[in-house]
């Protein structure tokens, strides 16, 4: 079984086995993007929530200090040339920070690398999957132009499996969740190594810990959601523990609204556009607040969770706007709740840990 | 009339259309001695000011009722509203209502009302304007009708997606949503038919709630009356380049109200053209809007809903004219795309081109070719906190505009809404060292 204790590093590994494979790597901002488009043109997804703890002085030349940190990260990150490794940046359209971060990007910071953009509908189907499935092609055909290759539809095939498999792969994780030997940061840094790992890495290292499932359950404490973007200082997950809690499941961005289905056209576009928008319920990509709800709850039902930890990051919108009315509903169905405010520079504050551990104890 | 409903909205109506209108005769008549204008550096206000008060007084008389005889939409700013109203419901603008809230100095009340509730202080003022009086039930145009449809298009924000999915949950009402994807440098085909396709599958579910047909006839008719009005609204825009600028930001931040919430009607389009005489009486007479005009400013964003005289005062005092706004440009750049021959194909492209929708190289051209045209001086930047896909970019867009183009331009830290994100001091001190730069 693989050990993910220091994901910079593992990150840095794969980017490294890639390249000298002859791939290339692209740097991608949050959340939602086909994969499989990426690697059948042989490139490495590889994520950039933040990074957390950087000195982000670089990017308060070009957004306000009322813009969220993972903006402002990833631009600091850039500007003091982070992403070097990166062959490409895709943006795509996630909020209003990251929409205006991708278009200063585009327009004032123009970097070295290729920047492309993917703009994900937020309106009803049919029309938002016809949408998304061109939108995507046209994402293809900018790669052409930008590599010279032309991934047949059979190369495109071929990359969505391998990705859906990995997806598949993810979501036994979380099903099984409760019966791995594996504590809350080490479940977490296996999750989010699919943030840089190939499909097919990410894939054998989940089935290794799959296949040492226990019978019964190995994780005691408390039960609790976590919801929000990126788990992030990752020291909040010990923080938990310490605190007598295990995150039963969770409701974040860079995690289990992740958990894509595989799509169910045979046509490579359109698969990949079924995929990414019958994901989980994400107020980025405008769920109304009841779906979120539901979606919560069942999974408070399934996990056996007694609360939830609304963990978020400040200045962010479109999680904000969602958390009066869900919690509300939360509370009526006897799921209590709390929100915890961070910035990705900041470590765990003692004022955090106290609520945390508050939260903790009211539910036992 | 046989539905009792309709006659008393008809008839609570109508007297009150009657009371404006004779509020509107009284105050025209004060306005013309201009007694009561005591300003050293301003000039008195347009004339047409009355009715403009008049018009969107009678607007929120007429939601005060709605719910008694008409179908009642919620709509977004930027929403293809000539649906709706071809459909004869009343559209309510909750960004319109908040800013009427906020002018009327009551928005941090009502903001601190949604903030009790849980909303973060982080989001949108004027979605916390309006939640907050959605809680306590508070408005200063006596109350909101409660929306039978809820109609939002993101081509200004994604926050207004979050807002109407609150709204939505909380009138359990259906919610509309026309998405515009953003435009970063180009715009793809499919974008538009995206656009389109959407406005076509809104039309049956907005048929339903308003339970009549779409008359194609009346659909073309009202957005030819939009781009009427989106032409007059231009044109007067147009007369600030006229030395002395005949209105100024502030004057089109008060007169804008109509193209917004009143778009589509045909007396809008008379209230624009008399504003229009107006303005050319004005440049006919030489009447400048600042009484010695020294200087030209543009603004960027959107204003300060709480400071606009106590803003066009200090301005004003030293000579500036701030005479050009992106924000009330965008009201009116757009009316040459709409095309009422091909009413939902236009829509889509027009809906989908807001500057608010394109990336911040658009806006740095526009922000550009605004001061080439009306003779400006410096740009002033309002870094808006509740409105970020306004304000990001413009650190740069400042940085390109002093450094590339020679154009001074000045960065003020403030908010629409919300007055506890100004600071007066501050904002006194870097303007002042802003004239200096200007030489007032």
């Amino acid at each position: 079984m693989r050990a993910f204790s220091e994901p910079a590093k593992q990150r840095k590994e794969a980017i490294q086995k890639h390249k000298e494979r002859g791939g290339q790597v692209a740097a991608v901002l949050p959340i939602h993007y086909p994969r499989a488009l990426l690697r059948a043109f042989n490139y490495l997804p590889v994520e950039v929530w933040g990074p957390p703890q950087i000195i982000n002085r670089p990017s308060a030349a070009h957004l306000q200090p009322y813009i969220c940190s993972i903006a402002h990260n990833a631009l600091s990150f850039l500007l003091t040339g982070g992403l070097e490794p990166a062959d490409l940046i895709l943006a795509p359209h996630t909020c209003d920070s990251l929409q205006g971060l991708g278009s200063i990007i585009l327009d004032f910071i123009k970097p070295r690398q290729a920047v492309l953009t993917l703009y994900l509908p937020r309106g009803g189907e049919p029309e938002s999957l016809e949408y998304l499935a061109r939108e995507i092609q046209s994402l293809y055909n900018q790669l052409e132009l930008l590599t010279g290759c032309s991934p047949s539809m059979a190369d495109l095939a071929e990359s969505i499996h391998r990705e859906e498999a990995a997806d598949r792969a993810l979501s036994e994780l979380y099903q099984q969740r409760l019966v791995l030997p594996l504590d809350s940061p080490a479940f977490y840094r296996l999750i989010r190594s699919r943030e840089y790992l190939p499909a097919e890495v990410f894939e054998s290292a989940a089935r290794d810990v799959l296949s040492v499932a226990a019978e019964s359950a190995q994780q005691g404490g408390t039960p609790i959601l976590l919801s929000g973007i990126v788990p992030e200082p990752m020291a909040v997950l010990e923080a938990i523990t310490t605190a007598g809690g295990y995150i039963a499941g969770d409701d974040l961005a860079c995690c289990g609204r992740r958990l894509y289905p595989p799509g169910a056209s045979p046509a490579p576009f359109t698969r990949m556009a079924e995929s990414l928008l019958h994901a989980p319920a994400d107020p980025t990509r405008g769920s109304p607040i009841q779906e979120r709800f539901e979606w919560l709850l069942d999974m408070a039902h399934r996990t056996g969770a007694r609360g939830v930890v609304f963990y978020e990051i400040k200045f962010c919108e479109p999680e904000l706007f969602d958390l009066p009315v869900l919690r509300k509903k939360l509370m009526k169905s006897g799921v209590r709740s709390t929100v915890i405010e961070i910035d990705l520079n900041d470590g765990l504050t003692q004022q955090n840990l106290t609520r945390l551990e508050a939260f903790l104890e009211a539910l036992q | 009339m046989k539905d009792p409903s309709l006659a008393r909205y008809h008839l609570s109506v109508g007297l009150g259309r009657a009371a404006l209108r004779i509020r509107r005769w009284q105050a025209e008549r004060k306005a013309l001695s201009a007694k009561g204008w005591n300003s050293q550096a301003l000039t008195p206000p347009l004339k047409i000011s009355p009715y403009t008060k008049e018009l969107v007084a009678r607007h929120y008389l007429e939601g005060r009722y709605a719910n008694q005889g008409r179908k009642v939409a919620w709509v977004t700013s930027g929403a293809p509203v000539e649906i709706l109203k071809a459909l004869d419901f009343y559209v309510l603008y909750p960004e319109n209502h908040a800013a009427v809230c906020g002018a009327a100095r009551l928005a941090e009340d009502l903001a601190v009302q949604a903030e009790n509730a849980g909303y973060s202080r982080d989001i949108c003022s004027y979605a916390r304007t309006d939640l907050g009086a959605l809680i306590c039930g508070r408005t200063p145009v006596g109350s909101l009708p409660r929306p039978d449809l809820l109609f939002a298009c993101t081509n200004i924000c994604q926050t207004v997606l979050a807002w109407y999915r609150v709204l939505a949950d909380h009138y359990q009402t259906p919610l509309i949503v026309i998405d515009t994807p953003f435009i970063y440098q180009q715009p793809g085909e499919h974008a538009l038919g995206y656009v389109q396709q959407q406005c076509e599958a809104a039309i049956p579910l907005a048929e339903q709630v308003a339970g009549k047909k779409l008359d194609e006839t009346r659909l073309r008719e009202t957005i030819k009356h939009s781009r009427t009005a989106s032409q007059l609204w231009m044109e007067i825009l147009e007369s600030a380049r006229h030395h002395p600028a005949p209105i100024s930001v502030f004057d089109q931040f008060i007169h804008m109200a109509p193209i917004v919430e009143m778009r589509g009607d045909p007396q809008t389009v008379d209230f624009y053209a008399a504003m229009l005489r107006e303005v050319h009486e004005r440049i006919d007479k030489g009447i400048g809007t600042v009484k010695r005009e020294q200087k030209r400013l543009l603004w960027d964003n959107l204003p300060l809903w709480y400071r606009l005289r106590n803003l066009a005062e200090m301005l004003g005092e030293r000579g500036v004219a701030l005479i050009a706004s992106s924000y009330t440009n965008a009201w009116g750049e757009l009316a040459e795309m709409i095309d009422p021959h091909k009413p939902l194909e236009s829509m889509a492209r027009v809906y989908l081109h807001p500057i608010l929708n394109q990336g911040a190289g658009h806006k740095l051209t526009t922000l550009q070719r605004m001061v080439t045209k009306y003779q400006l001086d410096g740009v002033l930047l309002h870094s808006d906190r509740s409105c970020k896909p306004y304000s990001i970019g413009q650190m740069d867009q400042r940085e390109r505009l002093s450094k590339d183009f020679g154009i001074p331009a000045l960065l003020l830290d403030a908010d629409h809404n919300d007055p506890r994100a100004f600071s007066e001091e501050q904002i006194a001190t870097r303007l002042g060292a802003f004239m200096e730069i200007l030489g007032v």
